[in-house]
């Protein structure tokens, strides 16, 4: 075939649509292998083999379809296999794709103004826009929503309502107040703030928007002075100050629909977005958390009390619980204990000097003993 | 080929020759050439490309099965061609993302912060409707851009389809577009969907008017109004609705509500119906050019059964995918739990979990991809596929000597691809 008889074929010149009903064979012409394309009554047209480009992914593999060199407009289809195979192993360069190198400098130049653009507003002007917003949210708007987190908390936390949760021995409620009074001091706070605790055994202590601070029964029982927990009162109160969930939502709502965009709808995407979102939100939350360490130390400095308790207490749970490290601290919301505690001490002004404590060993204890 | 392609490569050149000479020729037929083998392979080395490369092969992905789909389709026996590629498809989004990144994202802040700083927050009713309102908002602003990308995208794809050689292609006119579909649809809307064929043939027949293969145009003929016969099953759907909703009211006779639900469900036939029969009647009243007509025969309750059971089977086979990966997972999971059981509360503590149940979690995770990527693939060749047949073999385009006279156009660059619709993901099905 090709050689011996001429292959059928059909011809697209690229210029009519014309169909072109041709023969087509193998021949050597000035020193190179050519296909000559042969139509009734009119010229023939040479095609060297090493310019043949074939077009892929064609659904039905029996013949070929050719073009010539790889923008060719015009088109042979050979349909028959056998003519196919030949082709196939004679012409050296029916894969060759060669890449314009017009396109790949377009292709740099936007990919950096793509990037550019998502770090520009990923990075930039959402965070400093949902700062910006954050404080424009009018307070009593913000306690509303406070007030559905708290409700939805509530229910994470067993379903039980504010009630059954909150601890109300009057002493230790009375301890509470002073220890509040003391660490906010002359603090102008926008808000009502409200501090409670919860009967549940988590070593921990939150801020919803709008003013109400909540530690957990198993924080007091941890803590082994009333300064550590003044100082993560400081903290919670840091947050409300910032207005942090605020501003967090803000910037998230905004940058999950960017990297949506990313990237698309495939299997997995949803992952791949949603594991990003985690890390890049993660990074804002420890930037966060400082912000409120920072505040707490402020506080604390105001309120004669040493910073350097706060630290110890960074110290007690790393020893109880150990602390995440390396790849799962980018992931964490929380800054790496170790680092919180030297900041912590970095920021103490009180030392070795004597200071008046928080609270009473007497009151300490009623605290310690709200909940029963 | 066709059975009269005899040996001799020049014998068929003489028939041609006479039928072009004669006024009129038979039907051309549409040859739908695509298999399920080969085009599961191609759909699925795809789909495994697209996962690893964390979704930046999908671009390459798409043109691949694209190329595929239009190599399926042969009028007259001759293939049709898209010449698009990847890299000009990931340029093209590269572009939209670029634009949009910054629209959207301050879009959606400024659209959040409306919310809160509005919304009580709470549970009650109002606020979850504000909450909807909201989210349709965000809706209404993206809107202008969906019609500009689909536009777009319809032309990128047309300019990079070519049969014979002859490319086609679409006038440079999206804004035009957007807002005849932005104004069509609030007429429809207003008119509580009862002008839906106004909105659906004038905007076809936009774009078909600016629709061109080689140097000749399409033309949309007919009129708006031979578009009601289409609409015949939304009524009934509105009718077994509303009806029955009336008595229920009337009688207070529940049994009524029965209708009710089977006129819910009717609705997604007459969706279908309303497309396949637009389709048909559109179709038969397009025209190449002078001469060149189509006659189009597809059914609905073919392409309507081909979607409910095509997408029951790939679901089905996606299932079985992943319960496949689970059933191993368990296993896994199972006997190290097992162990664990005998040291009672400590089951629960990280430090006790053997490496075999976090490979049992990592497989159910892989499971769960794997699923969901199997159904795209499967989805291909047991919906995109036979539907497209269906659409392909039930056309015949009338007059087509006169195709012969049709002479090449110039190619239009659009540099920017359909990277609209791939960023704001209103692409074509295909």
């Amino acid at each position: 075939m090709l050689q011996s008889a001429p292959a059928e074929g059909k011809y697209f010149d690229g210029k009519s649509a014309r169909q072109l009903p041709v023969g087509v064979f193998a021949e050597q012409r000035h020193g190179s292998q050519v296909l000559v394309i042969q139509a009734v009554n009119a010229a023939e047209i040479i095609w060297p083999l090493e310019e043949l480009r074939e077009v892929r992914e064609q659904a039905r593999g029996e013949g070929i379809v050719l073009k010539l060199g790889q923008d060719g407009i015009a088109r042979l289809i050979l349909l028959h296999k056998d003519a196919a195979e030949f082709v196939r192993t004679a012409a050296p360069n029916l894969g060759k794709v060669r890449v314009q190198k017009s396109k790949l400098r377009q292709l740099a130049v936007w990919s950096g103004g793509a990037v550019a653009s998502v770090a520009l507003i990923m990075f930039v002007i959402l965070p400093a826009l949902s700062n910006q917003l954050a404080t424009m949210i009018p307070v009593e708007r913000e306690a509303a929503i406070g007030d559905a987190a708290m409700s939805q908390i509530h229910t994470f936390l067993g379903g039980s309502d504010e009630k059954d949760l909150t601890c109300t021995n009057p002493d230790g409620l009375l301890a509470l107040q002073k220890m509040t009074t003391r660490i906010v001091g002359d603090t102008e706070i926008p808000y009502d703030l409200q501090v409670k605790v919860y009967k549940h055994e988590m070593i921990n202590a939150f801020a919803v928007p709008g003013g109400n601070v909540v530690l957990f029964e198993g924080l007091l029982d941890a803590a082994r002075t009333p300064e550590e927990v003044a100082g993560v009162l400081g903290h919670e109160v840091g947050h409300v100050v910032n207005r942090d969930p605020m501003r967090l939502t803000l910037r998230s709502a905004g940058s999950v629909g960017i990297l949506g965009m990313v990237f698309g709808d495939f299997a997995g995407g949803f992952m791949a977005l949603a594991l990003t979102e985690r890390l890049i939100s993660a990074q804002y939350a420890q930037d966060a958390e400082s912000g409120a360490d920072e505040f707490a130390h402020e506080l604390l400095a105001d309120a004669g009390l040493p910073a350097a308790s706060f630290a110890e207490f960074f110290v007690t749970l790393e020893d109880k619980h150990g602390d995440q490290k390396g790849l799962m601290s980018h992931l964490a919301s929380h800054p790496d204990l170790e680092g919180r505690a030297a900041a912590a001490v970095a920021a103490d002004v009180v030392g070795d000097a004597t200071y008046e404590p928080v609270l009473t060993p007497a009151e300490w204890r009623a605290l310690q003993k709200i909940c029963d | 080929m066709s059975s009269d392609f005899s040996n001799d490569p020049f014998a068929r050149l003489h028939q041609t020759d006479t039928r072009v000479a004669a006024a009129s020729s038979p039907p051309m037929d549409l040859e739908y050439r695509g298999e399920q083998g080969p085009l599961f392979w191609l759909a699925l080395k795809t789909a495994v490309l697209t996962l690893i490369t964390l979704g930046f092969y999908r671009f390459w992905a798409k043109t691949r099965i694209r190329k595929y789909f239009w190599s399926a389709t042969a009028p007259g026996g001759d293939p049709m061609e898209y010449t698009g590629n990847g890299l000009e498809k990931l340029l093209g989004f590269l572009i939209a993302v670029a634009f949009l990144a910054i629209y959207l994202g301050l879009f959606q802040v400024l659209l959040s912060f409306v919310g809160m700083s509005v919304l009580s927050g709470g549970d009650g009713p109002e606020a979850r409707a504000m909450q909807l309102l909201l989210g349709q908002a965000t809706l209404l602003a993206v809107i202008p851009f969906i019609f500009y990308a689909q536009y777009r995208a319809r032309r990128y794809i047309l300019s990079r389809t070519r049969w014979r050689g002859v490319r086609f292609g679409v006038d440079a006119a999206a804004w035009g577009y957007v807002w005849r579909a932005i104004a069509h649809s609030i007429i429809t809307i207003l008119s509580l969907g009862l002008l839906l064929p106004r909105q659906t043939f004038w905007l076809e027949k936009y774009k078909i008017d600016r629709t061109w293969y080689g140097n000749t145009k399409f033309v949309q003929g007919g009129k708006w109004t031979s578009l009601y016969p289409a609409m015949k099953h939304y009524f009934i759907a509105a009718a077994l609705i509303v009806v029955p909703g009336l008595l229920v009211l009337l009688q207070e006779q529940y049994v009524w509500l029965f209708f009710t639900f089977i006129g819910a469900a009717w609705f997604y036939y007459a969706f279908a119906y309303y497309r396949v029969e637009c389709f048909r009647i559109l179709g038969d009243q397009k025209r190449l050019g002078e001469r060149v007509g189509f006659i189009t025969a597809p059914r609905a309750a073919k392409v309507f059964w081909t979607y409910v059971l095509g997408a029951l089977l790939a679901s089905t086979c996606a299932g079985l995918v992943f319960s496949a990966f689970s059933l191993i997972a368990s296993n896994l999971m199972g006997l190290s739990t097992l162990d664990l059981l005998a040291q009672g509360d400590q089951l629960f503590d990280p430090d006790n979990l053997s490496t075999a149940f976090y490979f049992g979690v990592g497989l159910f995770v892989i499971g769960y991809i794997a699923m969901l990527l199997s159904y795209g693939v499967f989805g291909i060749i047991f919906v995109s596929q036979p539907v497209l047949e269906h659409y392909v073999v039930e056309t015949k385009i009338l007059n087509s000597e006169a195709l012969d006279d049709i002479q090449q156009r110039s190619r239009d660059e659009m540099v920017e691809a359909e990277g609209f619709a791939d960023a704001l993901d209103v692409g074509a099905a295909i």
